[in-house]
């Protein structure tokens, strides 16, 4: 068992441009003739629809083919049509409900979607983006067997990206870890548990919001000089991370202490009743900085921790966003690699569905645009190469995007906008001349 | 691919002297929250792991031919619904 890589089509993105239908047709029948592709995007009032082999889990075509031609690669996750076995009865088109299994009247022979080998054409030729080729199955292949280092209920609202997150980091940080929760919304979910039970299947602890990271250190130290490497890991909202945290964290990184701290940047006291933090962008609503007659949200901008973090000069430093999975987890595994040497720092946005007022579904979505506005960066830090962004931060989307889909912004008066828009041009080009240069240490002897 | 578990620390171990350790996991089960019920289409299930990947509870599944949902531990916030590429998942309402 395992899970396979995939074609995602978005008919909002297309307009039926057939790009992906001739790149599919000059690729695999060597023709300029779209009705040789595999992939068919049918137009029907004004919107589309694909047609092309999904290799389904349970393949019908495989099936229904009577000659043992088609079958399903356990590897790959590709149905394989053999053309030395198919007699050309046609019964696999009548199997699939997909339109996946295209007749080639040319060759005499059915033809059908081989995802290029891991590298769809049509998804390069399509140039609205409406083509995706989703290869995040192999983070299921590689870490879907281990274990969830947390209880299977844990009170996170519904959607909650910070159970998201926290799950999967200590799913990749495994068993031989001890936890930190500062008070925030982690602890609150019950990680620590309730009532004498436990919600964390690794030792965890509750320290105050303003020494975490000293706490840690202390554990570090003690496991160190009894022989054992265990690693330390922080949970910690923004608030126990940028405000009240933030002494014991400034001073553990400028120490180099070796341990892994995690901010869970929700923007704001979101446990307590979604009061405002440092982290909160200017202009957002929060229970302290309302929206009514005369207050118009907050009317500060939010501080930049993860670059106070550059600037502690830590063994390694992060942004990432649920958004971009895959990202995150390369991130995640080089922040465990440098823990074990020096002071690792990953900030992870995570949108609110209760705070930040939107629907629950829509969490994912939010931490994309969040990215692909540019309200985000995404970069990672360390002093032997510097600064690096992960995510080009050319051609942005709209600001509006973003924010409008948000309830906590939706008060905001064009001047507003035009004030975060100048903001975040402030901070691209801010990071990218901290990424255009050098190395802030040189490589190690 | 078998599921790769650890064990829970062992209660013995911790001295007796020290303040309340808690040694048990809370069993929890937050299923009863849900007001709406993702479903799975099976046949239009392609195995991409993208509700897994997202799901906040991590409490999808995964079967031979398609991915499931423990309804135990799912809250019903609809991700997998939206996220799900194929439109295999759907969200109906909980029958009251």
């Amino acid at each position: 068992m395992g899970a396979f890589e995939t074609i995602s089509f978005r008919p909002e993105n297309c307009n039926g441009c057939n790009d992906c239908m001739i790149a599919c047709a000059q690729a695999k029948a060597q023709s300029d003739d779209a009705a040789r592709s595999r992939i068919q995007v049918l137009s029907s009032d004004g919107s589309y629809e694909l047609a092309m082999c999904r290799q389904c889990g349970d393949p019908e075509c495989v099936h229904n083919c009577p000659a043992a031609a088609l079958s399903k690669d356990a590897e790959s996750g590709v149905i394989d049509w053999d053309a030395s076995k198919c007699v050309d009865c046609l019964l696999c088109t009548v199997g699939c409900s997909y339109g996946g299994m295209v007749y080639d009247v040319d060759a005499g022979h059915v033809a059908k979607c081989d995802l290029c080998d891991g590298d769809p054409a049509c998804v390069k030729a399509c140039p609205r983006g409406a083509l995706k080729f989703l290869t995040t199955a192999r983070i299921y292949n590689e870490v879907g067997n281990l274990e969830d280092l947390f209880v299977p209920g844990l009170a996170g609202c519904q959607g909650c990206n910070t159970e998201l997150i926290i799950r999967h980091a200590m799913r990749r940080i495994g068993p031989e870890a001890v936890v930190a929760t500062p008070p925030g919304c982690i602890p609150g979910m019950g990680t620590v548990g309730y009532n004498g039970l436990t919600g964390t299947k690794v030792p965890v602890f509750h320290p105050l919001l303003t020494n975490t990271a000293s706490m840690l250190t202390g554990v570090r130290r003690y496991y160190k000089r009894i022989g054992r490497n265990v690693k330390v890991v922080a949970l910690a909202g923004d608030g126990g991370t940028a405000d009240v945290g933030f002494q014991s964290l400034s001073g553990a990184a400028e120490r180099g202490e070796e341990m892994l701290f995690i901010c869970v940047d929700n923007e704001g006291y979101m446990n307590t009743g979604m009061q405002r933090s440092g982290c909160t962008p200017y202009g957002a609503w929060t229970s302290t900085t309302p929206v009514g007659e005369r207050g118009r949200g907050k009317t500060q901008d939010a501080k930049n921790l993860p670059l106070l973090m550059v600037m502690h000069h830590c063994a390694y430093v992060a942004t990432a966003s649920t958004g971009f999975m895959e990202d995150l987890y390369d991130k995640l595994d080089r922040a465990i690699e440098a823990s074990e040497h020096g002071f690792a720092y990953l900030h992870v946005y995570s949108p609110c569905t209760t705070g930040w007022r939107f629907p629950s579904d829509q969490n994912i979505e939010v931490s994309r645009k969040a990215v692909r506005t540019n309200f985000v960066l995404l970069w990672e830090f360390d002093p032997q190469s510097g600064l690096r962004l992960t995510h080009a931060a050319e051609d942005p989307l709209p600001l509006a995007e973003y924010v409008m889909a948000l309830g906590k912004y939706r008060h905001l008066s064009e001047e507003q906008i035009a004030h975060i828009e100048g903001t975040i041009a402030q901070n691209v080009k801010f990071v990218k001349g901290l990424a255009a240069g050098v190395p802030l240490a040189a490589a190690p002897a | 691919m078998k599921r790769q578990a650890y064990e829970f620390f062992d209660q013995s171990a911790i001295p007796d002297d020290l303040c309340p350790i808690a040694t048990k996991p809370s069993p929890m089960l937050p299923g009863d929250w849900r007001s709406m019920r993702p479903v799975v289409d099976r046949a239009k299930c392609v195995k991409c792991a993208q509700c897994w990947l997202y799901c906040p509870v991590q409490c999808v599944v995964e079967r031979p031919a398609w991915f499931d949902i423990d309804l135990a531990t799912c809250k019903g916030c609809g991700i997998c619904a939206t996220e799900c590429p194929h439109r295999a998942i759907t969200m109906i309402e909980e029958a009251a």
